[in-house]
């Protein structure tokens, strides 16, 4: 099997949450002498590159992060451009996103799952999974190990039944979380978390709080 | 407040707003945005708006007017052509960029995980699209996209139903 891969993300490839999803998913799917071709849209220039992969091949997989419970603009927009195919193209997708629980990324899959007849493909399933918005900000080692997951999954794509299994189902993880989970959860994001992310903003330079009413007091941006 | 942003190629928010004010709709009770020649970039998820200029998009293009817009109106009609049987990427451009009205600190209601919203008032949000765009879809998207914002959905009107939209904004 030789898969041709997008990152359908906007965000450059060296802070793609999804791109690094990616290269551990492909370390599985090639385990077995699979092979394969990695192409990111964030890049305009070279989406006639990648328009010409997905034309020679047969073997897609789109992975994108959620935005706003959909495709992101950006890769709507390459999707225009790309042409009719026939049945013999399956079209695969990984889709991503920081909520964790599965009921966040259902919008998006039901788009997805309707998308190949569009373009005249067959549809291979789609992997859902939340929970990776920090992957980027994290130290090596770290980045591993939430996402070593990825890899199984790519072993179980290279078996020839894409995501449509009962294994890749169950990937997802929790389609919403328990009470007391949400009140552990809860409290976290008041408290712990909360630090956590003032502390990611402060490395990045961000001296604000990171819920200023900017406009409220009409001062435009001055921090 | 109604605010209305048009991205359609054939600018039917014109049609929507001529019919707002035939139904006595003030003139001052709505905008219309005509995106047409704007320069609106995608979202680049760069999280500058979450993390290092809170509220702030770090793109400097025309969008910000727009989102100031948004953030002050009551009502905000998605005007929008449709591909792949959902909205344009032009229309799906601006909701991404939606993001500086959301804070980075979470919360759950209603059992879900939600953004703390970064103001106190929000928008309800529709859609008036033109094509052939699936009508059960986009219901599901709006209800969806409304509820990240803790509001609801006003509907989903194909422009043949042009006038039931309009009813709504009143």
């Amino acid at each position: 099997m030789h898969v041709v891969i997008i990152n359908g993300s906007p965000r450059v490839q060296k802070y793609s949450n999804t791109d690094k999803i990616i290269a551990v998913f492909a370390k599985g799917l090639s385990e077995k002498g699979n092979t394969f071709e990695t192409y990111a849209i964030s890049n305009r220039k070279t989406w006639d590159i990648i328009r010409d992969a997905y034309i020679k091949n047969d073997e897609i997989l789109i992975a994108l992060p959620l935005y706003v419970e959909c495709v992101p603009g950006l890769l709507l927009e390459f999707l225009e451009t790309l042409p009719e195919k026939d049945a013999r193209t399956r079209l695969s997708f990984l889709l991503q996103s920081g909520f964790a629980e599965g009921c966040q990324l259902r919008c998006g899959e039901a788009f997805l799952a309707k998308l190949p007849e569009y373009l005249g493909v067959r549809y291979g399933g789609c992997l859902v999974k939340g929970d990776n918005f920090a992957i980027r900000f994290l130290d090596e080692e770290k980045q591993v190990q939430i996402t070593k997951p990825y890899q199984a999954m790519g072993k179980l794509f290279a078996e020839g039944d894409g995501f449509l299994r009962e294994e890749a189902k169950k990937f997802t993880g929790p389609e919403y979380f328990s009470l007391p989970m949400r009140l552990i959860i809860g409290l976290m994001h008041k408290t712990l978390a909360k630090k956590m992310l003032q502390k990611v903003a402060a490395s990045l330079g961000c001296r604000a709080p990171l819920d200023k009413k900017v406009w409220e007091t009409n001062s435009g941006y001055t921090e | 407040m109604v605010l209305m942003i048009d991205t359609t190629t054939n600018h039917i928010g014109k049609v929507i707003s001529g019919e707002l004010l035939r139904i006595g709709k003030n003139a001052t009770g709505f905008e219309l945005i005509d995106t047409t020649g704007m320069h609106i970039s995608h979202c680049v998820g760069c999280n500058y708006c979450w993390l290092k200029t809170p509220g702030v998009c770090a793109i400097q293009d025309d969008y910000e007017p727009i989102l100031r817009k948004i953030n002050k109106a009551d009502q905000v009609w998605l005007i929008s052509d449709t591909r792949f049987g959902f909205v344009s990427w032009q229309t799906k451009n601006i909701v991404d960029r939606i993001l500086p009205l959301a804070t980075m600190y979470l919360k759950f209601k209603d059992g879900q995980m939600r953004h703390v919203m970064r103001y106190n008032h929000q928008p309800d949000f529709g859609i008036i699209y033109t094509g052939d765009g699936d009508q059960a879809y986009l219901e599901r998207w709006c209800q969806r996209t409304a509820l990240n914002f803790e509001r609801r959905s006003l509907g989903v009107f194909s422009e043949s139903r042009g006038k039931e939209a309009v009813s709504c904004m009143l």
